[in-house]
């Protein structure tokens, strides 16, 4: 692999690592430990100071900062991610049952953006200055100031309490595991359908126009020039060459999209009472749950972080200009 | 931008518009306006005739259990909560809450990120490395995740300043990031200028070269990123106080009436309506600010 590639590999490593440290700090410097937070705070504060003493070994408390945080990283390597305050269940088990439905409406709702605003985008490079694509901008500018819990709640009032053509909340409804898998699959997609509606608006703007943006950017390029003399019409050359130089800044969207998508997720499955990884973030929030809060911070930071490398080497790979430097 | 005018003005008068207070009332002592002396902050004496109300003539604490949750009226313009309290006023006092922590926290991403941003970006090197690492770091963790983080398990200390505060700090430290990576750039393209060249030829110290030179031209693109930022600031605000995390009750804020609107959401639709409605316009104003002050400053951006 090129010496660019590694090194940003190398990098992206060196990131994660900070990433770990500042996760673990955030929570420990700021509440302080398990046993002066948490649900079970009055509890330990009547136990006796041997029993407190035996707790605090067990969390590692008697450490140095340093060795607490060696010990929780070579934990969560080996996928131990602590027991969560709460329930006394681990908190990789918690994350493992959620972490399906909170990755099913993502990608859902990303593979929806996409398949929306690309072919948007690229219309409105097709003719930029026209109607359509002053509606489309001003649209989907409009489209990404609305707050997500507002969408969500009009769309709840509309659809599923006044036309009651959608179901208000949850995943399933009462009663579906009676029906047959086709049945239940189908309702459960229309519980899936309002929540993806609020995960993907607000996305619609910022690809579309960026899409747009670089069609536009790469339409004065000499290929593009070439292919018109060629006699290619405006669209085709505009699909066949504009897209294969505009795919490559496409991949860097994932890495911004991505932080965004899980911030939107907390809030729309908090709304529609979906259990996933959103959801279980604000219970833990307020049930000061740390090891949940602090599990899920560092899925969601490496994750991330893996996204934006990923696309930088595949830009990197794509693009051999990028490699000569 | 009149819209972002228009709000700043509401929410500066806020006891002023909504307030069951009369504006104006003949008393023993002749003519005065109990409003206008409760906003000062002077004492107020019952009693005279009312002559002038304010134009939403309602407290937003006051509570009127006979009126509980209805529609929007002559009585009550925008409706009642499950409480009887009147929505315009409880609408028009968030107005404070949420402009506070918009400009505050944007205030605090600026005094933080503008001298990381410069820093790096003139230093390069290890400052620079030092600096994009932790901006990298801070674009992985979207920034609601770590606001909720950040309120949930705040230090005692923290604990202790008022809500407004303590969110537009948390919003602050999550929010210097673009700016640091903006002015960074900037401050890397304009290193290599011939105004700095000369400068430096000219004796000039590095530390005045950033301040008196470079940063008076990139100071103005940075006023497009802090009108984004108090939008963002504005939206994430709401969210916290949606969630129950942010500015808590009874200080009325819109993202907590949208929170109460979520139980009713099947009989009080004007509960969801008019809050969101009043975030919806007052992000889409900082949006247009950001924009239309960009355009001004960047031929190139224009359409």
């Amino acid at each position: 692999m090129s010496r660019v590639v590694l090194r940003r590999l190398a990098s992206g490593l060196g990131t994660l690592f900070l990433v770990t440290v500042l996760v673990f700090l955030l929570i420990r410097l700021s509440a302080g430990d398990p046993l002066t937070v948490g649900p079970d705070e009055p509890g330990i504060r009547r136990l006796s100071a041997e029993t407190r003493a035996e707790l605090a070994r067990f969390y590692h408390l008697d450490q140095p900062l340093h060795r607490q945080y060696l010990l929780w990283l070579g934990d969560a390597v080996r996928g131990d991610l602590g027991i969560s305050l709460r329930d006394r269940r681990p908190v990789s088990a918690k994350i493992g049952e959620r972490v399906g439905i909170t990755l099913a409406l993502n990608m859902v709702s990303l593979a929806l953006t996409v398949l929306l605003a690309v072919p948007l985008g690229a219309a409105a490079a097709l003719r930029p200055g026209s109607r359509l694509d002053r509606l489309a901008a001003a649209g989907t500018y409009a489209l990404y100031a609305i707050p997500v819990f507002w969408a969500a709640l009009l769309l709840q009032i509309l659809f599923a309490v006044h036309l009651d053509w959608l179901p208000l909340a949850g995943l399933h409804s009462d009663g579906s595991r009676a029906l047959g898998p086709l049945a239940r699959l189908a309702d459960q997609a229309a519980h899936m359908v309002l929540p993806v509606i609020c995960l993907t608006y607000g996305g619609l703007a910022y690809v579309s126009r960026f899409v747009r943006a670089t069609l536009i950017d790469n339409a004065a390029g000499d290929e593009l020039r070439a292919a018109r003399a060629r006699g290619l019409s405006e669209w085709s050359a505009l699909i066949r060459h504009g897209f294969r130089q505009a795919s490559i800044p496409l991949l860097t969207l994932a890495g911004f999209l991505l932080p965004a998508l899980v911030g939107g997720s907390v809030i729309v499955e908090t709304i529609f009472s979906i259990p996933g990884l959103g959801k279980l973030f604000v219970d833990a929030a307020f049930q000061r749950d740390l090891p949940v809060m602090l599990g899920l911070t560092l899925l969601s930071g490496a994750a991330t972080l893996l996204g934006i490398v990923f696309a930088d080497v595949a830009y990197a790979v794509a693009d051999p200009r990028v490699r000569r430097e | 931008m009149a819209l972002l005018g228009v709000l700043c003005l509401v929410a500066l008068v806020a006891p002023l518009l909504a307030t069951e207070l009369p504006w104006l009332s003949r008393g023993e002592a002749g003519l005065t306006s109990p409003a206008l002396r409760r906003w000062a902050g002077l004492e107020t004496t019952g009693g005279g005739t009312r002559l002038l109300s304010a134009p939403v003539a309602h407290d937003p604490a006051a509570l009127d259990l006979q009126a509980v949750l209805s529609a929007p009226s002559p009585a009550n313009w925008l409706g009642t909560d499950v409480l009887g309290r009147d929505m315009a006023a409880r609408l028009i006092h968030g107005s404070r809450v949420s402009l506070s922590v918009g400009l505050l926290s944007a205030l605090f991403a600026l005094v933080l990120g503008i001298p990381l941003g410069a820093w790096a970006g003139y230093r390069g090197g290890w400052a620079d490395a030092a600096v994009s690492r932790t901006i990298e770091t801070a674009l992985c963790f979207p920034t609601l995740l770590i606001a909720l983080m950040l309120l949930a398990a705040a230090p005692s200390w923290l604990a202790g300043i008022s809500d407004v505060l303590r969110v537009a700090l948390v919003l602050g430290v999550t929010g210097w990031v673009p700016v640091a990576r903006y002015l960074r750039g900037e401050f890397i393209k304009l290193k290599r200028s011939d105004m700095v060249t000369a400068a430096r030829a000219l004796g000039v110290g590095h530390g005045r070269i950033m301040v008196r030179h470079i940063l008076p031209c990139s100071l103005a693109p940075v006023l497009v990123t802090a009108a984004f930022a108090v939008g963002a600031a504005i939206a994430v605000e709401a969210a916290l106080s949606f969630l129950g995390l942010g500015v808590r009750p009874p200080v009325s804020t819109w993202g907590g009436l949208l929170a109460d609107a979520q139980e009713h959401v099947d009989r009080a639709w004007w509960l969801a309506l008019f809050p969101g409605m009043a975030l919806f316009l007052a992000v889409l104003g900082c949006n247009v600010l950001g924009e239309g002050v960009r355009d001004l400053l960047d031929p190139r951006h224009r359409g």
